[in-house]
């Protein structure tokens, strides 16, 4: 499976800053995935769950407490005001 | 003879206790020091994942409208000076006071004790300065530039070179540059950009503000730390002056003593 680097940075540092499959969260118009070769792709995000799926196909799952979300061509950046992972 | 050596030992052992004292402050910065440096680091990785989206949402033709985004001509300016709660840091907060005289026009919103008490604010530590107290700062003044009570926002604050150097600067946040250099053609915004940009301008405002506010408790615990052990390096040096000062007299006294005694006993 194609795979992507995602960093998901928060005030108290990057919560993620790996390789992953998929990320899934509610962006304002709905939910949204991404996935590797995504268009580059700006959109708010509500808060709410936020699921990442690792190269290796196990899924970690967090809270975002809103933010932004940005595609660029070989990476995706979560901007998050806060981010806790609920494991 | 006997009121000399009495007063120097006073001045010896009141010294010693200024050596104590910066010897504990000096400890003290040390053990803060990793977890400051830690967060500073934290806080520039968002603070640049935050600017670098913002500077995608303005190189957006359409993003010139956003309130944000307006040059204005007036010379209303807005500064947030960060400088530390406590002293005992060398040049720290005098640094950044200096820098902050240069713009004595400025209106400007202190944090920690040591700013709030200079420009008469209420108290707000910069040490225990939480992201959510940053956020709230962050709207409140994203508010009045879009209401056009002020025209440019700075935030002056210091910047760790090394444990040994750090300069006070200033940073201006609103209004925002257009950035040159970045394609937006194919980019996706959903829903529009000037939404997102203006979401996104307050967040991007306190992330800054995190950053520095990080940034400048690691610069003001390695001053203090340097500061201390300059000053413990001084009190040490006046100890010994002051001990070969006071074995001196305590010598002369019994040199004195013997003399007399001797000169007493008609030998």
């Amino acid at each position: 499976m194609n795979t992507f680097l995602l960093t998901i940075a928060s005030p108290d540092g990057n919560a993620f800053d790996e390789q992953a499959a998929t990320l899934t969260l509610r962006g304002v118009e709905g939910e949204l995935a991404v996935m590797a070769g995504h268009v580059p792709f700006v959109t708010s995000v509500k808060a709410g769950d936020c699921t990442v799926e690792l190269p290796d196909g196990t899924e970690r799952v967090g809270y975002a407490d809103g933010g932004i979300l940005s595609v660029g061509k070989d990476r995706v950046t979560l901007l998050a005001g806060s981010f806790r992972w609920k494991e | 003879m006997g009121a000399d050596i009495k007063s120097l030992r006073t001045r010896i052992r009141s010294v010693d206790s200024t050596l104590h004292l910066t010897k504990a402050m000096g400890l003290v910065a040390s053990s803060k020091i990793r977890r400051a440096n830690d967060a500073m680091l934290k806080g520039r990785d968002y603070a640049s994942a935050v600017t670098e989206t913002v500077k995608v949402l303005t190189a957006c033709p359409d993003c010139a409208k956003s309130p944000y985004m307006q040059q204005r001509d007036g010379g209303r300016v807005k500064l947030i000076v960060i400088a530390g709660d406590r002293g005992m840091a060398g040049g720290y907060n005098a640094n950044v006071f200096r820098l902050v005289r240069e713009l004595p026009e400025a209106e400007i919103v202190p944090i920690g004790k040591r700013a709030c008490e200079r420009y008469g604010e209420e108290i707000r530590s910069s040490e225990t300065y939480s992201y959510g107290q940053a956020r709230e700062l962050a709207e409140q003044l994203c508010l009045e530039f879009e209401e056009g009570r002020f025209d440019r926002l700075g935030i002056v604050s210091t910047e760790y070179v090394s444990m040994m150097t750090q300069n006070a600067r200033v940073d201006w946040v609103l209004p925002l540059k257009k950035a040159e250099d970045v394609p937006t053609r194919q980019v996706v915004f959903e829903p529009d950009e000037i939404t997102i940009l203006n979401d996104a301008v307050p967040e991007y405002v306190a992330g800054l503000l995190m950053a520095a506010l990080r940034e400048s408790f690691a610069c003001e615990v390695a001053a203090r730390r340097m500061a201390m052990d300059s000053a413990g390096k001084n009190a040490q040096q006046m100890i010994d002056e002051l001990q070969l000062a006071y074995n001196r007299a305590r010598q002369g006294a019994i040199t004195q003593e013997i003399t007399e005694i001797v000169a007493g006993s008609g030998m």
